[in-house]
């Protein structure tokens, strides 16, 4: 018990307290006479007391040093950060109480503030320091995540940042979350909201392609129609998942366009073997009023309804290099595989089993080679044409020896 | 975490597949779910491969379950593929197909080692679906051209040595083709001539192949690149190529045969009994 007692005052006059050892020892004997508490642990929990007692805290892990934002470049360091809150965006759980983005002059960062961390509220525009701080990786980008052990405080001077200016873009171009942009589009689909912080969600897009915009209730902006075309300015890229979205915030513009967008007009090509054909595919019932695939005929959105049949296929392509997942839809389907909607019905009822009809799919396109085009849309190729690979010919093999050869 | 995203298929020789011996899992935490990767000579890191080839023989190996087995056979070898009752639809198509037949396999590469230290690597299949000549032509050019492209990138890596900051770059999530290639030559010291001349031996199978075919078909038709354009009305040619292919498969079918029985003395291969064993990875690939 005296060396307990006496490792503990030693440890304390390190950081110069002064505590009698009698106070020392009876919180000890305690401990471990009373409440049968390990000697390692109780002289843990008394030193900690102590040092809490004279307002000690100590880094519970690692111990963090300040570092730039450009700086971070490895995952799971304890780093002390100066920086301005560029953006903040809507936490897509409940874990989170606060992401956005925070910039200082080297750069800028995905932060996230767990709810069990307990921390303050940091305020958009406003500077502060962060105090341990782990950085975090996911698919090669860096964020930083404040936990039980961080510290906000607030920074008189203002911390120089800026969002990273981009000029003009095109919407197949956003590959990076947090960028500045300005966008010519036309509205392709407008989604009913779920949330009262967003005030309209949908697709929009430009001749390279479409993607998914959130317009904030807070942002206090005109409504979008749909069909029409906009110049949309100083929009944030988001990213979720690794697909991407633009968010209009308070700062953002919305000017109609007198032209008509094309979107999407450059159609995905994609060639390679189709490997799988998966669940949902083939003879499925759709909502009525939404369109959604039905589930146990059970829509997500308007409970059961009673559905009507529709024909289509969802498949993965491979190329032995990258996925691609692939949309057929009904008139595309009856061509390829050579079966109306009606037979398939037919072929459904007679075997009880809408399953039959994916089989039939399944033995008629896996395995095989294709070369299909169509928008892209979110992670799928929306299939327009869908060919078989030209069979391989005599010509075809001595090009690729000749090429092999002199390698 | 993040969303899943489906692994590719690779393609790989047969030859090359089962020339592999290095298997490990990835992922930041090593944990039981992390994916099983196997890295092959010229530094392919499958989880999942995409074959089509000759389906030369198929067995039931189960006992009160179906289990069955196949051995497939490609331009450079032959595999043996699985199937039971966790990939029951596969299991049936195998049940149902009589081989001699061209067959297209998505399926996870499998390392099994016996007891005396031999590496088997066997294909546990996730789909089978028999397929035409057309396709299986396809696949050999479509594997030659992957293959030459990991040849590329081997070749590029192999004066470089193993440096300092290689740990950083290692724990990177998605490693890079180059790192793969890398990885492949520490492991392997791979001869990325000895592919070459598999990747030639193979396409030179292949024009062969196809030199034949168009023997067969001269007498009956006018003298055209495409064997198949005489069976069917030519407008209908190019939009629909399969009808076509499956006819001309259906004539070929002494070639057919006459390549399995080849590439079977070819390579005469032993299979051990490894019912057992792998019925053990079965079962663990199933919990995944």
């Amino acid at each position: 018990m005296k060396e307990l007692v006496d490792q503990i005052s030693a440890r304390l006059r390190d950081q110069k307290i002064e505590v009698p050892e009698e106070e020392i020892a009876s919180r000890l004997k305690k401990l471990i006479e009373d409440f049968r508490v390990p000697e390692g642990e109780a002289r843990r929990s008394v030193l900690n007391y102590f040092l809490k007692e004279h307002g000690v805290t100590f880094p519970a892990r690692a111990s963090s040093e300040k570092v730039k934002i450009s700086e971070i470049a490895g995952p799971g360091r304890w780093v002390d950060l100066e920086v301005k809150v560029l953006d903040l965006w809507e936490p897509a759980t409940e874990a989170i109480s606060q992401t956005g983005l925070i910039g200082d002059g080297s750069g800028s960062m995905k932060f996230v503030k767990w709810t069990k961390s307990g921390l303050p509220d940091l305020e958009l525009g406003k500077s502060y320091i962060l105090k341990r701080v782990v950085t975090d990786e996911f698919q090669g980008r860096f964020s930083i995540k404040l936990n039980k052990t961080s510290q906000i405080e607030p920074l008189e001077k203002e911390v120089e940042a800026q969002l990273k200016r981009v000029q003009p873009m095109k919407v197949v171009e956003i590959n990076e979350p947090g960028l500045w942009v300005d966008l010519k589009v036309k509205v392709t689909q407008l989604w009913e909201s779920n949330s009262d912080a967003i005030s309209q969600s949908g697709l929009i897009g430009d001749e390279t392609g479409s993607i998914k915009f959130v317009k904030w209730a807070k942002a206090d902006l005109p409504d979008l129609e749909e069909g029409k075309s906009y110049h949309l300015l100083n929009l944030v890229t988001d990213e979720f998942q690794g697909r991407f979205s633009v968010k209009l915030n308070r700062t953002s513009k919305i000017e109609p366009l007198d032209i008509d967008v094309e979107v999407g007009s450059q159609a995905a090509e994609f060639a390679g073997a189709l490997v799988d054909v998966q669940k949902g595919s083939g003879l499925i019932k759709r909502c009525p009023v939404c369109k959604r695939s039905l589930a146990k005929g059970v829509c997500s959105e308007h409970g059961k309804v009673e559905g009507t049949y529709d024909l289509r296929i969802k498949a993965v392509m491979d190329d032995g290099r990258r996925v691609q997942d692939v949309l057929i839809n009904r008139e595309t389907t009856e061509r390829l595989v050579g079966l109306t909607l009606d037979e398939a019905k037919q072929m459904a009822m007679e075997a009880l089993d809408h399953e039959v009809v994916r089989s039939l799919i399944e033995s008629k396109l896996v395995g095989r080679y294709f070369c299909i085009t169509g928008p892209r849309v979110d992670r799928y190729l929306l299939v327009e044409t869908i060919n078989e690979a030209q069979p391989v010919t005599i010509a075809d093999v001595n090009e690729l020896i000749a090429a092999v050869e002199v390698s | 975490m993040a969303g899943f995203s489906r692994e590719v298929a690779r393609r790989i020789f047969v030859e090359e597949l089962k020339s592999a011996n290095y298997s490990f899992r990835d992922g930041e935490d090593q944990h039981q779910y992390a994916p099983q990767y196997l890295l092959t000579p010229t530094g392919a890191k499958c989880n999942r491969v995409f074959m089509v080839g000759t389906l030369t023989e198929k067995d039931d190996i189960g006992g009160d379950t179906e289990y069955w087995r196949g051995r497939v056979v490609d331009p450079t070898g032959s595999i043996l593929i699985y199937a039971g009752q966790y990939q029951p639809e596969a299991a049936q198509i195998l049940a149902n197909i009589e081989a001699p037949a061209f067959v297209a396999v998505v399926g996870k590469p499998n390392l099994y080692q016996t007891e005396d230290g031999n590496i088997i690597i066997s294909v546990r299949a996730e789909s089978i679906e028999r397929v035409d000549e057309v396709t299986r032509n396809q696949w050999i050019m479509d594997t030659a051209r992957r293959t030459q492209e990991r040849l590329k990138v081997l070749r590029s890596t192999e004066p470089v040595s193993v440096s300092g900051d290689f740990s950083t770059a290692d724990k990177a999530p998605a490693s890079s083709p180059a790192q793969d290639a890398q990885r492949a030559m520490e492991h392997y010291h791979t001869d990325a001539e000895h592919y070459r001349q598999m990747v030639i031996r193979a396409l030179a199978s292949l024009r062969a192949d196809l030199d034949l075919s168009l023997g067969h078909t001269k007498p009956e038709s006018e003298p055209t690149t495409k064997p198949e354009a005489e069976i069917e009305p030519p407008v209908e040619v190019k939009e629909k190529a399969k009808p076509d292919a499956k006819k001309s498969r259906a004539k070929k079918s002494s070639t057919l045969s006459g390549l399995a029985e080849q590439d079977d003395t070819e390579e005469v291969e032993e299979v051990p009994i490894f019912k057992r064993p792998i019925d053990g990875g079965e079962g663990r690939g199933a919990a995944r």
